[in-house]
């Protein structure tokens, strides 16, 4: 097969193009932020030969820079942090294949509280509290939550350094609301009503925005919801409990809202709420507070200056806690690190220390206590007034496995392909399954 | 060609394909009939992973979904494949340019396009094709959450991505037929129809069947493009085998090593099975000219 002149220069072009982009693409992977970051004290015991620090942390605004933060600082001499750009799934992914076995390809790692129970149940990461113990007073340490320090620990000890957290958070168009008279809510049936005066003399269609994608966005809403009502996917004897009446109460009160959001719910994930709210399409929604300061920047949005942010409403009047979860970050160090892991601990607390944690607000809320004050951003109000009426969740490493198995069945359920009664029984098969290691 | 050289020259591209290919094939069909989690020895579990796989309805809907998208994809390539080519090669100086033109959707980054092409139904981010429906029949379609208009929007892409390449292939194979045979056809009272029919189709029958092979094998592999597209593609029956191996094994911190290894020799063997014919015919139409 011959190809002719004019065909030949074609693909030519194409490979220059696809080269010229491959090499922007691969500019853009390696920036880290760090040139910028907060410099601050990192004062371990310098190793002898030439150490390189892998650090594995999702990129995202709140937890930026913290890493951005460890990596300036900590780097030098003989020794080097390197963090590599990775979104959250590629986090999940690589966190369970470096913990495994008996050596790893980080030294450093980013966790949640909804992951540490199952790491540290397999012996994975290591625990801090000696460290802790040790190192204190050095890095204040006694200034982080004790709220979020329980959200990092198993069994009594403390396998992550609580660094940052979100919580949900209402934001609203505070012009539409004063306009029809509206307040904020406090729960869903108040939402609802809002939603239909909105409906009928705002001119917004869909009035609420919620992350809703069938992914862990969907779990993570039911579970606020149940949280809402006091009660976990798993008790803390580790059974489940999506056939108990705060489930039905949860769903139920999940499907009320579907009459004033988007068909499409169910494919919506963050950033395209945040899209609702910058366009203009949506008047009310709740989403991590992380993704709060992007609605404030004017350049996102001509809108900005409309949004007003509260506490996320109950799901039901009388409710012991608000529609929210409280989400922790931290840092650990895994169990195969071959690295000095005094050396390593030192770098995880300077990147919590004082100094890096006013830096990262607001675009963060620390873990450190008192760092976020009401003024320290348009939302901090409404998250301090959430943190509190979270319900508190003991981790349980059966949590992870069971919130996937779920997972299709919820999403039936919401979507209205299963009825809620039948789709808490299947929920609550898998779950006992999931839970039992099958 | 010396046997020296031919081993030196032979070497780097076998060590590559033992390494990238053979190597993880091996190790796939053996972690098939194993428990394998990360960083552990694999446990011999026998047929295990198959009967689960075989037995999930999940996998079931992901194979009829793969096919039907192959089927339809791979008509479309080859029919507007042709059609493009053909009015391609009538073009003058122009054919440069919008060759170029067309090659963009091939060229970019096949989640990269996705994204692109899901902001065409998508409000939150323009979505033209919306408004257009909307103001000719008054209906708001939802593309990502119904069966069949993600389909139609899940192959109308598919077919975006992959017709440059196949236009491509078709073309050279058109500028490939000899005039002399266009010119006995039109001398014979020829029809532009049957001269397509008779004359340039069975002459670049062996061009039209390597791009039916490589479609094939493109449609069957598709995964990146259904994370934008298809964001609830199981709850749909629009999720893909490759999908479904990924969630299987890999997703939210899944170890279902072996599991995923019994679905991906299912795969392999569904793959060879669909490209049989073209093989076949390719090493016939081979040797015929050897």
């Amino acid at each position: 097969m011959q190809f002719p002149r004019h065909l030949r220069a074609g693909i030519a072009a194409l490979t220059i193009a696809a080269s010229v982009a491959g090499v922007t693409a691969c500019g853009a992977g390696s920036r880290t932020g760090a040139q910028n970051a907060t410099a601050v004290e990192c004062d371990y015991t310098m190793p002898k030969e030439s150490t390189t620090v892998n650090v594995l942390a999702y990129n995202s605004s709140a937890i930026d820079p913290f890493t951005n933060t460890m990596v300036k600082s900590c780097t030098r001499d003989k020794v080097t942090l390197k963090h590599d750009p990775i979104d959250f799934g590629g986090q999940v992914t690589k966190t369970t294949a470096t913990l495994a076995g008996d050596t790893g390809s980080y030294d450093i790692i980013e966790t949640y509280g909804f992951v540490v129970p199952g790491f540290a149940a397999n012996g994975g990461i290591v625990p801090l509290d000696d460290y802790v113990a040790k190192y204190k007073d050095k890095y204040k340490l006694d200034a982080l939550s004790s709220q979020m320090r329980e959200a990092m620990s198993y069994n009594g000890k403390l396998y992550g350094l609580p660094m940052q957290a979100q919580m949900f958070i209402l934001a609203y168009r505070k012009d539409v609301f004063d306009k029809l008279g509206l307040k904020p809510p406090t729960t869903f049936a108040e939402m609802i009503a809002a939603a239909q005066t909105i409906q009928a003399q705002g001119g917004i269609k869909y009035p609420i925005a919620l992350p809703w994608n069938a992914t862990a966005d969907i779990t993570t809403s039911y579970q606020a919801a149940m949280n809402s009502y006091g009660t976990d996917f798993l008790d803390r004897s580790g059974k489940p409990q999506f056939t108990s009446d705060a489930s039905r109460k949860a769903l139920e009160g999940l499907k009320s809202l579907l009459p004033y959001m988007d068909p499409q719910v169910t494919t919506f994930d963050q950033p395209k709420v945040q899209q609702q709210m910058f366009n203009g399409t949506a008047a009310m929604a709740i989403m991590f507070s992380g993704r709060m300061n992007d609605l404030t920047i004017p350049t996102n949005t001509k809108l900005a200056n409309d949004f007003a942010f509260a506490a996320p409403p109950a799901v039901a009047a009388g409710a012991p806690y608000l529609y929210s979860r409280l989400s922790v970050d931290g840092w650990s160090i895994p169990k195969n690190t071959k690295l000095d892991k005094d050396m390593l601990f030192q770098m995880i607390a300077s990147s919590v220390s004082e100094d890096a944690s006013k830096a990262a607000v607001p675009a963060a809320y620390p873990a450190r206590s008192g760092m976020v004050g009401d003024n320290s951003s348009k939302y901090a109000t409404a998250a301090n007034g959430t943190i509190g009426k979270t319900m508190p969740t003991p981790g349980n490493p059966a949590a992870a496995p069971v919130t996937n198995a779920i997972r299709p069945v919820l999403v039936q359920i919401i979507t209205g392909k299963v009825d809620v009664e039948a789709g808490m029984q299947q929920m609550q098969a898998l779950a006992e399954k999931a839970a039992a290691g099958n | 060609m010396r046997r020296r050289e031919f081993t030196l020259l032979m070497a780097p591209s076998l060590l590559v394909m033992v390494g990238l290919l053979v190597v993880p094939l091996v190790r796939t069909i053996q972690w098939s009939f194993q428990k394998v989690q990360y960083g552990t020895p694999g446990e011999f579990i026998g047929l295990k992973n198959y009967s689960q796989a075989l037995s999930d309805p999940r996998f079931g809907r992901a194979v009829l979904f793969t096919l039907l998208l192959t089927v339809v994809v791979t008509v479309a390539i080859l029919v507007l494949g042709y059609l493009v080519a053909t009015g391609m090669n009538g073009l003058g100086k122009l054919r440069p340019v919008v060759l170029g033109a067309m090659l963009v959707a091939y060229v970019l980054p096949n989640v990269v396009g996705a994204v692109s092409f899901s902001w065409l139904v998508d409000e939150n981010f323009g979505g033209v094709v919306n408004y257009v429906i909307h103001a000719l029949t008054g209906a708001d379609v939802l593309w990502f959450t119904e069966t069949w208009p993600n389909r139609i929007l899940l192959i109308a892409h598919t077919v975006w991505h992959l017709l440059p390449f196949s236009m491509l292939m078709i073309l050279a194979g058109l500028q490939g037929v000899p005039a002399e045979l266009r010119e006995a056809a039109k001398i014979d009272g020829a029809t532009a129809w049957t001269t397509h029919r008779y004359v340039i189709i069975p002459t670049i029958r062996g061009v039209l069947g390597f791009v039916c092979l490589i479609t094939i094998m493109d449609v069957l592999r598709t995964f990146d493009s259904l994370i934008p597209l298809s964001p609830q593609a199981d709850a749909i029956g629009n999720e893909s085998i490759m999908l479904y191996v990924f969630d299987v094994a890999f997703r939210n911190g899944s170890q279902q090593l072996g599991l995923g290894s019994a679905i991906n020799v299912l795969s392999i063997l569904l793959i060879l099975a669909c490209l049989f014919p073209f093989i076949r015919g390719l090493l016939k139409e081979a040797k015929a000219k050897a």
